[in-house]
């Protein structure tokens, strides 16, 4: 990147300037966690949480374009970013005196339903205050529009991280190219496999009954390109993510996920924080600690510390802080402290920081098997669902397979798994003994004590349990209480879930959350329908795609 | 888990709008005790899966009135049953391609004009001024009702379930009928997947399942079960406020109170597909096309979610209400065509005196399920059964 001259841009109206692969975001993040964001009902300053393109925290304009996500975006010469949903600015935002006026929440169910007169204003109000961003200008849509990429290899790989990557280069080997498709802005190739980088995978129905039973998957590349794959074999490695935690101010800015503070801090740059408290004592917390060691100040877990990240913390004189209750983020609009209680009942202590990094439970991207029809389990040991894979990769879905972390397999059997798979997709079997369970940081089954735990603290009603559309914890348990059980029921009772990242930071918690509430284990609580697309996808996109020979309508 | 009682006045099978207001009904005259089973669980039908549309623009008078009766129930939902169903006034707006459509809504026009609703007939410039970004030339023309609306189903199904629970009536979840049981030729009981229950009286308010329930009871009926997809993309400020339905291809979409829009099309359905509610890449390319099409602006904006849902369809288009000949005490409450929530309080009410065995105002020929067994077809039909 050496000789490539910056990029100017504006942001707010004022000069900016990013270098070539840097995300928005990343430039925004120089000193440390921007603000950019309010909470979509309370105004609540909300911060990048996700750093992957799936919460709500980094919503821009770009251009004329709404809900742009500077974590996804690289600027280009001339653009003209401005923040959105704030007035005047997120900093300073008139509309935050709703949350502040109403801590304990609106209730939009029982609330604001007079008659006549007040009843048409409060809708009008509530209307003009709904929404993120204003709708997008026509020259947007006309500048995206481009032609729709279509393939039909006999296999694609979703995910080119190191499993994907693996089982393409296995695929290679066995004389087959396969596509692969990667949601990173610039992921590495793999020789003998055609590369889709920048393209998100967001459906992938069942195969048709009829016929070949080839899969159709319908992705999109960055901006708004349309991408329609046919493909005989599907093997998804789309991997897992950092999951949320509820406490206090969980969505302030400086509070984000391992996934980000990874993201921002690589590479070779030094992170967007200075005295981080990183919650997790597990694998992930020592890689955040390898990353950006230097900008830690303490660990904290909700259960044990590892010796490794103990290791790691002890070099740096990192202080430790296991069997922890995370209380509350402190700070109005940026973290500046974080209160911890010990578990059991212990005294209260408050760390000075200014991030949060959590990287405590690393749950699947399951949602594609899901919607594929795949059989679907409870893994107590990470309290997620992921597919049903047998030992050579194959889920009940006949073409259909699983590797890496999604299926369970640890990043030290990666390379030989995919041999497996990659033998299987040659031959076309199905599946073949029980595969290994992973081994998480934290078992979910702990973390189900811990959130009895933070259910007794006072105050926990105001804490927000899906940041995505401002639902309280307040709201779940009026809920339950009013006799309303089960996920599907309470989303449709709260709007838990329905927000923009399609429930990926709310319902891991949740789910243990009504598990306690309604006194019964986490996989009776159910689960919400995966609907597709896993991920936004434009309307552009869509509509550029052509549609299948016959309106085949998948079960 | 078994029932509180071992027998029913009248057993609702179908826990959807239509189903748990004839309940709330039945249960207001004194009809109990009343048990309603459903097969899923609260808003999992066609109740928790549709637009939010409620308009009174129809073909028919005997339907005008229905509508126009459920709308007035709907303006006082929050004030009868403790839940703000957000109930938006904003306006439906039909779209016509071409003249021969637009006359055709000329038609509807005047029907609902002369029922004293303040209907509307727009030209292209009229349509331009209520869709804000609407492509130059994509529709010649249209009709406008500013009190049809929008509301949100899911309140409203919470507020009478609430409702019907605290006047006593038995709301069982997870509950599959399975047929009737038939003693001298009249309704004795249900069979459920939960064991039989004793009931004189059952209404068939199954939605999407009605068709199969009554011919596991040994009824014939025409009502066929047909796939509606739908999406909803990523909440905007508000641009748009009615409803906006095409006639050509039954495109519909609207803005949320959230801010999304969320709308589906018509198409062609296969009869005999398995009763998954899931979604086809087919209708996200061809909802995508038509939107975009429409509305050209809206091109970046992300789809949020899409999904799907049963219409109970009848060869005419009306809704089956009331006793069926052939098997007394077995009474219909069917057939809504994916119309049952803006019809529900107006027809529900109707269904319950059906069940109560008492003569309603609905004109037979319409809604009666004797029309089908009559040997001459069926007269009138509704075809503006969009949106």
């Amino acid at each position: 990147m050496v000789g490539e001259p910056d990029r100017q841009f504006s942001f707010r109206g004022r000069p900016r300037s990013a270098r070539k692969g840097e995300t928005l975001l990343s430039v925004l993040s120089r000193d440390r966690i921007p603000l950019l964001h309010r909470s979509i009902q309370y105004h609540r300053p909300q911060g990048p949480l996700c750093g992957i393109g799936h919460c709500t925290g980094c919503l821009v304009r770009v251009n004329g374009r709404p809900n742009v996500r500077a974590c996804r975006y690289e600027p280009t010469s001339g653009d003209s970013v401005t923040t959105e949903n704030a007035w005047p600015s997120p900093s300073w935002d008139l509309l935050g005196a709703i949350g502040l006026l109403m801590p304990g929440g609106v209730d939009s169910l029982h609330g604001l339903r007079r008659p006549a007169v007040a009843t048409r204003l409060y809708q009008r109000l509530v209307r003009r205050l709904a929404g993120t961003g204003e709708p997008p200008t026509d020259a947007v849509s006309r500048a995206l529009s481009a032609p729709a990429v279509e393939r039909s290899p006999e296999v694609v790989v979703i995910g080119a991280g190191e499993a994907g990557r693996s089982v393409a280069a296995a695929l290679a080997a066995r004389g087959i190219t396969p596509v692969v498709v990667e949601r990173g802005l610039h992921p590495p190739t793999t020789d003998g496999a055609e590369l889709l980088g920048a393209t998100t995978a967001v459906f992938l129905p069942p195969p048709a009954e009829t016929g070949e039973r080839r899969f159709t998957l319908l992705a999109f590349r960055e901006p708004a390109q349309g991408v329609r794959i046919d493909a005989r074999s599907v093997v998804v490695a789309t991997g897992g993510y950092d999951a949320s935690l509820l406490f206090g101010g969980n969505d302030r800015p400086g509070v984000l996920t391992a996934d980000a503070a990874l993201a921002l801090a690589a590479p070779s740059r030094p992170p967007p924080f200075h005295e981080a408290v990183v919650v997790g004592g597990g694998r992930r917390a020592a890689e955040v600690l390898s990353s950006c060691g230097d900008a830690v100040t303490a660990v904290v877990a909700p259960g044990e510390i590892r010796p490794e990240v103990v290791r790691a913390a002890s070099d740096r004189g990192i202080l430790l802080y296991p069997r922890s209750l995370l209380l509350r983020a402190g700070g109005r609009k940026h973290v500046r402290s974080v209160r911890l209680r010990a578990r059991g009942g212990g005294s209260e202590t408050t760390i000075a920081c200014d991030a949060i990094v959590l990287a405590h439970r690393r749950v699947p991207h399951a949602q594609l098997f899901f919607q594929s029809g795949a059989a679907m389990e409870w893994r107590p040991g990470v309290g997620a669902y992921a597919p049903t894979v047998s030992a050579n990769g194959a889920t009940s879905v006949p073409g259909l397979f699983a590797s890496g972390s999604v299926a369970g397999i640890s990043p030290s059997e990666f390379a030989h798994h995919a041999e497996t798979v990659a033998d299987a997709v040659v031959r076309g079997v199905g599946p073949t003994g029980s595969a290994p369970s992973p081994t998480p940081d934290v078992a979910a089954t702990e973390l189900v004590g811990y959130y009895r735990e933070l259910l007794r603290v006072p105050g926990h009603g105001r804490w927000v349990a899906c940041p995505c559309v401002d639902v309280l914890v307040a709201e779940v348990e009026r809920a339950v209480r009013s006799g309303y059980r089960g996920i599907e029921v309470v989303k449709r009772y709260t709007s838990l879930g329905s927000g923009i990242c399609q429930g990926r930071y709310c319902l891991p918690d949740a789910l243990l959350l009504l598990s306690i509430l309604e006194d019964r284990p986490p996989a009776e609580v159910g689960y919400i329908t995966q609907r597709p697309p896993v991920v936004p996808i434009p309307l552009a996109a869509l509509a550029s795609l052509p549609n299948p020979p016959a309106l085949e309508v998948h079960p | 888990m078994t029932f509180a009682r071992d027998s029913y006045r009248t057993v609702v099978v179908g826990a959807g709008i239509v189903g748990l207001f004839t309940a709330y009904h039945l249960a207001r005259a004194g009809g109990g005790p009343i048990l309603v089973v459903d097969r899923g669980f609260l808003s999992s039908g066609a109740s928790g899966r549709n637009g939010g549309g409620v308009r009174q623009q129809w073909e028919t008078r005997g339907t005008v009135r229905l509508a126009r009766e459920s709308v007035q129930a709907y303006r006082r939902f929050g004030l009868e049953f403790g839940f703000n169903i957000w109930f938006r006034q904003s306006g439906y707006l039909f779209l016509a391609e071409n003249e021969g459509e637009l006359a055709r809504l000329r038609n509807v026009h005047a029907l609902v004009a002369s029922e004293g609703l303040p209907s509307k007939v727009l030209d292209g410039d009229g349509i331009a001024q209520l869709i804000e970004g609407i492509a130059p030339g994509a529709a010649v023309g249209g009709t406008y009702l500013e009190s049809d609306g929008l509301l949100y189903p899911f309140p409203a199904l919470w507020g009478v379930y609430e409702a019907v629970r605290s006047l006593g009536v038995e709301v069982a979840l997870g509950v599959e009928a399975h047929g009737v049981e038939v003693r001298d030729g009249k309704v004795a009981g249900l069979l459920t997947s939960k064991g039989p229950v004793a009931t004189s009286t059952v209404v068939n308010a199954a939605g999407g399942w009605s068709g199969d329930l009554s011919r596991r009871s040994g009824l014939e009926v025409p009502n066929v079960a047909t796939r509606h997809e739908i999406l909803a993309t990523e909440a905007l400020k508000p641009f748009l406020d009615p409803m906006v339905v095409r006639v050509s291809d039954g495109l519909y979409f609207s803005q949320s109170m959230r801010g999304e829009v969320i709308g589906g099309l018509t198409l062609p359905h296969r009869p005999g597909t398995s009763r998954g509610q899931g979604s086809s890449p087919a209708f996200l390319t061809t909802m995508a096309r038509a939107l975009v099409g429409l509305v050209p602006r809206l091109g970046s904006v992300g789809v949020l979610r899409a999904w799907s849902g049963f219409y109970d369809d009848t060869p005419d288009g009306f809704p089956v209400i009331g006793e069926d000949p052939r098997l007394p005490g077995f009474v219909h409450g069917n057939g809504f065509g994916g119309h049952g929530f803006m019809l529900a309080p107006a027809t529900s009410r109707r269904i319950a005196l059906a069940a109560l065995g008492q003569p309603t105002d609905l004109d037979p020929a319409q809604f009666s399920p004797r029309r089908f067994l009559a040997p001459t077809p069926v007269a009138t039909v509704e075809r503006l059964q969009l949106g």
